[in-house]
Order: structure tokens, then sequence, then C-alpha cells
């Protein structure tokens, strides 16, 4: 099969898995599985970030490359961890090398039968949540178009995962949504009432509502609140 | 199937960089519209858009503001999709105020989806098209689907953002109207009423003038026009 055909194929399963209520590990074993499948890794690892930003093993392309993993996350030194701290890839590190930056972790990788890695991060505007090593039998970089179909399906689960989440908290969201919002329009309505009442331009107004918030320590919106329902008087603020 | 449409766009929203502008302009590529816009709605107040693609489906939108009815406000008010596939000549008349302003943006056919994930409602989302015609049974269910992506997407621009403020990802392609609001509170000053009050009046008088919203109330905020002596 071509990689076009399996990348597509991939999508395709990963569709099936996103149902209301899917399962992030079952996503990510399957995302672990097309990608070394896909590329010329002989071994891929997927971490996500806890919400206390601690990195956990998720999924693994064989039971060698899980160990490996859990030792990495234990020890926090590895690739993944140096993925997911720096947002940004990991490219053809050798493992070999007298200078390793992971002194305790890269002898076990090469006792695993592996020479180089490879990491991608799964990030969505500017936030990342884990990071995806790819394990390689070869020194050297992966070739761009495995890097390229690597983080494709990489970005493709962060926004899976991100939406998953999201849609779990939706309620909660939506109430912060729709209050941030409500406080926007009962802010801009104040600094009306304020420059009717005063003379102020809008910006004037705003500083005015402002620093009356914050000489009484009260918030802005709720004197905004105050003033639109006339509860306050635009000549009783500071 | 759902969710393979949803896979679709989710890799047509690409990558790690979802805005608002893309939400609208994915939305408008592959459910192959005129142009596309998503309305936010806070309890029944229309709030503005969060991107639109093109003057027509602002213009559509600001429309919808003013008035307070078409598509959107009824996709929203009901939660289901509202399909008007010949505004023109439509089946049952509805919007006395909107229909002929919208035709005259260039809109033909309008179609709105409710944006919203579970219980969690957010707002509209806008397609318009220059011609008659109705959707495909395969456009409905991908624009189905694209709003709840795109309702999923809103939700997490916001989750980025700091608590009780609005997010910058969903302010940046927005138009809320802010100068309404600055208006409407002046005039509530001005005539001693409710805020609620002076918006009602504000709309009143611009569409008695026949000019839009908007424009109307920048000249209230320029100090260029007092409610005070023509509105009894």
């Amino acid at each position: 099969m071509s990689r076009e055909a399996l990348l597509a194929q991939t999508f395709v399963e990963l569709a099936d898995s996103l149902v209301d209520d899917f399962d992030v590990v079952d996503l990510m074993c399957l995302l672990a599985d097309r990608c070394a499948e896909m590329t010329d890794a002989a071994a891929v690892g997927l971490m996500l970030a806890s919400p206390d930003g601690e990195l956990r093993v998720l999924a693994s392309s064989s039971e060698a490359m899980r160990l490996l993993e859990v030792f990495e996350a234990e020890s926090d030194q590895g690739p993944c961890v140096d993925c997911y701290r720096s947002g940004g890839p990991i490219v053809g590190r050798d493992l070999t090398a007298a200078d390793s930056p992971w002194p305790d972790f890269a002898p076990r990788a090469v006792a695993a039968g592996f020479l180089s890695v490879q990491a991608v991060p799964m990030r969505l505007r500017g936030r990342t949540i884990g990071a995806m090593n790819m394990y390689r039998r070869e020194r050297g970089p992966m070739p761009d178009i495995d890097v390229v179909a690597a983080q494709a399906l990489a970005d493709v689960s962060t926004i899976a995962i991100l939406q998953h989440r999201s849609a779990l908290g939706a309620q909660a969201l939506n109430e912060q949504l729709h209050h941030a919002l409500s406080a926007r329009v009962v802010i801009e309505q104040a600094k009306g009432v304020v420059a009717e009442r005063t003379g102020l331009d809008m910006e004037q107004s705003f500083a005015r509502l402002r620093r009356h918030a914050r000489n009484h320590g009260l918030r802005l919106t709720d004197v905004a609140q105050d003033v639109t329902t006339k509860a306050v008087p635009v000549a009783s603020l500071d | 199937m759902s969710s393979e449409r949803r896979l679709r766009i989710l890799v047509e929203l690409g990558g790690s960089h979802i805005t608002t502008s893309r939400l609208c302009e994915v939305s408008q590529r592959i459910l192959g519209v005129t142009s596309a816009g998503i309305v936010l709605y806070t309890d029944e107040i229309p709030l503005g858009s969060a991107c639109t693609t093109s003057p027509v489906a602002e213009a559509v939108e600001n429309l919808q503001h003013a008035l307070g009815e078409g598509p959107c406000v009824d996709a929203y008010r009901h939660d289901r999709p509202v399909l008007e596939p010949d505004l023109a000549n439509p089946a049952a008349p509805r919007w006395p105020a909107f229909t002929a302003p919208a035709l005259d943006t260039g809109a033909r056919a309008i179609f709105a989806f409710p944006v919203g994930v579970g219980s969690a409602r957010l707002g509209a989302l806008s397609l318009c098209v220059d011609r008659p015609g109705t959707l495909t049974d395969d456009q409905h269910a991908d624009a189905l689907v694209m709003a709840t992506v795109a309702a999923e997407s809103l939700l997490i621009m916001q989750a980025g953002g700091s608590p009780g403020a609005l997010a910058v990802e969903l302010e940046a392609n927005s138009n809320f109207h802010y100068v309404v609001h600055q208006a409407a509170g002046m005039l509530s000053a001005q005539l001693e009423v409710s805020v609620r009050e002076a918006l009602v009046r504000l709309r009143a008088h611009s569409f008695a003038i026949e000019w839009p919203l908007a424009a109307v109330a920048a000249d209230v905020v320029g100090r260029r026009l007092r409610l005070s002596d023509d509105a009894g």
C-alpha cells in the first residue's frame, strides 16, 4: 500500500475511533502503530502530559519501546521529555554519541537495538500537550517525507484529543465564554453612560471605571454593571 | 459516517493554528458556499461575528444584529438549522425587515446552523450563496459537523484565554459591535432609561431613517446625534 493510501486509511481508522465517547489511549495506540508502519521508524511511542505537566506513557508500538518510554518518563530524561519541554522537534539524534544529552537513557535505548531517535511535538496553538518518539535502527535523520507524515498524524491526534477534552468541559467553558462576552457588553455600555454624563471620551471613560474599581478593590464588571443600572451614580466615581 | 466528515474537516483545518478566520475559510470551502461567518450570541442577545469570509457575510450579519431577526437568530433561538434556498421567492415569507436589505447585499440563498456542543449553545454558522438553490444532503451533513467542530474550536480558544476575559483569538477577527453598546450607554443617560430600552430606541431610529445601526451608533458616540430631541 502506498504511503498516501496508508495515511488516508489511517485517517479513516482514526475517524472511526472519534465517536462521542472515544478512548484516548486507543486512539494513541492506533496512531503509534500506523506511524511505525508508515515511516522507517522501528518503534514509535507517545507521551501525553497530565494537567500538572507530568509526562505519561500513553502508547507504544512494541513492548521493548514501552519499557524504554516508561524509563524515560520516570528518569525525566530523553527525547520525548526534551521535545515536550521545548515544543520543537528533535531531529535524528545519534544515541551512540559520546556526548549524548541523555547519559542514563541513551545506553538503554542502544541496548534495545535503536541507534537514532526523532521526536515531533503534539502542539496546538502554541500549547504542547505531548510528544511522539520515533526510534530507528539506523543513524542519521529520518527522511523528510516520513517526518511530514508523522507530524500530520500528531497534529490530527492533538486536535482530536483537545476537542475531546473541550467537549467534556463544554458547559463550563461555555459559561466562561458567555460570561466574558456579557462582561464586555456591560463594560462598553458603562463607558457610554460615563461618557454622556462627564463629556469624557470612551478611553477616558474606561480609565475612570477602571480607576474606581481598583481604588475600591472591586471587579471592573461589577462597577460597570452598577453604573449601567444606575445603582452607582457616575458623579460618585473616583 | 459523521466521524469521517469530522476528520476530513480536522485535516482541512490543518495542524496547530486553528483561528476563527480559518474556521470560516474552511466552512466556505468545504461547504462550497459563496461566503461564511460565525455569529455569537449570549442569552438572547446577538453579539456579532467571530469572523466572516466576505463583506456579504458581514453585511448579512450586521443586518441581523441591527434588526434582531434573520436565519441565524432563528437557528440560535430554536437550536435547529434554518434553510432559505431562495430569499427572493421564499416558500413561507419570514423576516419582513431583513429580507429586502439582505437581497441587496447579493445573498440569494441563506443557511444557518446552530453552533453548540451538547447543551452549550454559542451561536450560529451562517452560510450565504449568491444564487438560489437548496443544499445537497452531503452539504447539509457536512454543515452540521462543521458547526460542531466550530463550537469545540471556539471553546478551545476560550480555554486558552485568561478567566473572565475574552480570549485574544476570539477577539482577533471579530466584530462584536462595541460602538452600539457604547451608544446604548450614552442614550440611557440622555433619555434616563435602561440600557435595554436605549438599545431598542437606537434600533428603532436606525430603522426609521434607514441608516445602518453601526453608523447611527457612531453618530451618537461622536456626539453628532442626540435622540432625546426626536424620539418621543
